[in-house]
């Protein structure tokens, strides 16, 4: 006799719904509360946010305050303060295009196509330049603005990605070093490492802005926000640096030789075969570094810089809006949500495509 | 090889001395290899086999003695060094393809960037050596994608691309499954029959019978004995020797 194996049939959507969630008496009153519950707090949420709330500045502070829910018209009245701080009104285009120049220069520099050292260099020159340009003026008939009234995103911005910009390659010399044969090289790269990440970040910040000047020399000491920056990227490069050389670690030593073996110099050895599986390998936390960098700019606040969350605080702080601080909070939580979430996908993206080679 | 060949032997090795630490891994080693001779070194393990053809191209680094190859010197010249490495191919153990790269760009990278051939003629001789090896249709894979014997023939012809004058196989077979064992010695007898100079630490006796010209058998950091394959195996002089024979012929 023939015996025909068939497969339990797949239960329905339905079906299935029923078996997780209904399957005893006392499950199905637990899911229909839980049920409850849930829809309540999302129409409270969507009801405060959206159907009683204010979205128009018409009416005024007043208006909005009488409310029942979310009082929008904050946003549209200060946007621009919170998007640009204390840049002044009239330029406020420029700090908005200095806002997508870096951006652009970010998203091209993240596509594969622009992955040559040539390429590169003149996304980044030009972008960097562009955004100088714009903010700072004094040529090309725009006024100057000076780095002391930079502001809001725009600013944030800047400081992230010029962070990234210096901190990253620091950090793979720093590594490199650490990794040295020569043990008075290697050691002392482990100090500068250690030292610096035993120091909290707002102690760094606070030593380069404020404490430098009395040590360097006036032609030396460049603008505060330089130094700042410098620290910032300082600070990144000793965390990422370890994160480097652990990607280093998990090369095997028989890559290096056999690029030995073949006659490739050292830095063909490290530019070609160690440092594109390190970093492959790193790749996760170098991500999360990234993203901690991020919303650590927000402590740049502390040395007298009105980045986004700092013009935030001055655009419900002053006057009328005082009782709509959480909407401008929110707002702001919604900035950086877009910026790191969208850092997040693309380190998806880049393992994705880097497993290619591993299968 | 087109390159203009100083006269000498291809590998001259005298009085080598190799420690690490305090363990003395080569003794007083005295070694010479011909332009075009096939060496193949047995031992059993930690005799010092693979130290001493890692010693060739400075791999290793060796404490005493002198290594002369292709008439240069290896000493702390890294010039020197490279220069040696540049003309002298290593097949290891584990393979150690290059994963972030396809087999092609395995096979192309270092005469790119070090010998600095334009990429159209790398492509070439990386596509005529993957051809020889007989993978030519796994040139656009990744290495992670083969089998561990068509990954030791993706290494013998990334070598290969080099167009070294001496090719050192360090086990080449010892972690390849049984079956796989044929199709890189097949490649290695080839290569042998073409006048290649090749220095083989391998426990394949077969392969020492059919293309080396002499067998090299160390043991405790010093060659015991060495002759060629027929005389080696039927009437070797050392006892250590005819023991680990037994040993390996035995099965």
């Amino acid at each position: 006799m023939e015996m025909v194996v068939v497969a339990p049939p797949a239960p329905g959507r339905l079906e299935d719904l029923r078996r997780r969630f209904l399957a005893t008496p006392l499950q199905a009153l637990l899911s229909l509360v839980s049920l409850a519950v849930m829809v309540f707090l999302a129409w409270k949420l969507l009801n405060w946010a959206v159907f009683a709330a204010v979205f128009t500045t018409s009416g005024g502070p007043v208006a909005c305050q009488a409310a029942a829910g979310a009082c929008w018209s904050v946003i549209a009245a200060r946007w621009r303060i919170i998007l640009f701080g204390l840049y002044p009104f009239e330029e406020q285009w420029r700090s908005a295009l200095a806002c997508v120049s870096v951006v652009v220069m970010t998203v091209l520099s993240c596509i594969p196509a622009f992955w040559t050292g040539r390429r590169i260099a003149l996304v980044w020159g030009a972008g960097a330049s562009l955004y100088y340009v714009l903010m700072k003026g004094g040529v090309l008939g725009l006024p100057y603005v000076g780095e002391e009234a930079w502001g809001g995103l725009a600013l944030t911005l800047f400081i992230f990605v010029t962070t990234c910009l210096i901190g990253f390659p620091l950090a793979i010399c720093l590594a490199l070093l650490r990794r040295s044969d020569l043990p008075w090289i290697s050691r002392t790269t482990g100090l500068i490492i250690d030292g610096v990440r035993s120091l909290p970040l707002i102690s760094i910040l606070f030593t380069f802005a404020i404490v430098l000047p009395f040590a360097l020399p006036q032609w030396l000491q460049g603008d505060k926000l330089y130094r700042v920056i410098l620290g910032s990227a300082l600070f990144f490069s000793a965390y990422q640096a370890e994160i480097v050389r652990g990607g280093m670690q998990g090369v095997p030593s028989g890559q290096e030789e056999a690029a030995m073996a073949l006659g490739m110099s050292y830095w063909q050895r490290i530019s070609r075969i160690v440092l594109p599986q390190a970093m492959r390998n790193a790749l996760p936390a170098t991500i999360n570094q990234f993203v901690v960098a991020f919303k650590e700019t927000s402590l740049v606040v502390i040395v007298g810089f009105f980045e986004i969350l700092a013009s935030g605080n001055a655009a419900y702080g002053t006057g009328d809006w005082r009782f709509a601080y959480v909407e401008v909070y929110a707002f702001i939580a919604l900035i950086y949500f877009v910026f790191v979430f969208s850092l997040s996908r693309y380190g998806a993206y880049l393992e994705r495509r880097m497993a290619v080679g591993e299968r | 090889m087109n390159s203009t060949l100083p006269s000498g032997p291809a590998v001259r090795i005298e009085g080598l001395d190799k420690y690490y630490g305090s363990f003395h891994a080569l003794r007083k080693i005295n070694l010479s290899v011909e332009r075009g001779e096939k060496i193949v070194i047995c031992g059993p393990s930690g005799s010092g086999k693979s130290t001493l053809i890692r010693c060739v191209n400075r791999l290793e680094q060796h404490n005493g003695g002198r290594i002369t190859v292709l008439g240069t010197e290896l000493n702390d010249d890294v010039g020197n060094i490279d220069g040696i490495r540049r003309e002298v191919g290593m097949v290891f153990q584990h393979f150690n393809l290059f994963p972030h790269m396809t087999v092609l760009e395995n096979c192309m990278i270092a005469p790119m960037i070090v010998r600095k051939r334009p990429r159209a003629e790398a492509e070439t001789t990386a596509r005529r050596f993957l051809e020889k090896v007989r993978i030519p249709e796994q040139a656009m894979k990744f290495p992670g994608q083969l089998s561990g014997g068509q990954q030791q023939r993706v290494a013998i012809a990334r070598a290969l691309c080099m167009q070294p004058q001496i090719m050192l196989f360090d086990e080449p077979t010892s972690a390849l499954d049984p079956e796989m064992i044929a199709e890189v010695l097949d490649v290695m007898v080839t290569l042998a029959s073409e006048g290649m100079t090749m220095i083989c630490v391998t426990h394949e006796m077969g392969f020492a019978r059919r293309a080396a010209d002499r067998v090299i058998f160390m043991d405790g950091g010093e060659i015991v004995e060495q002759a060629p394959p027929e005389e080696f195996f039927t009437s070797s002089r050392n006892e250590r020797t005819r023991q680990f024979l037994s040993q390996v012929l035995g099965h």
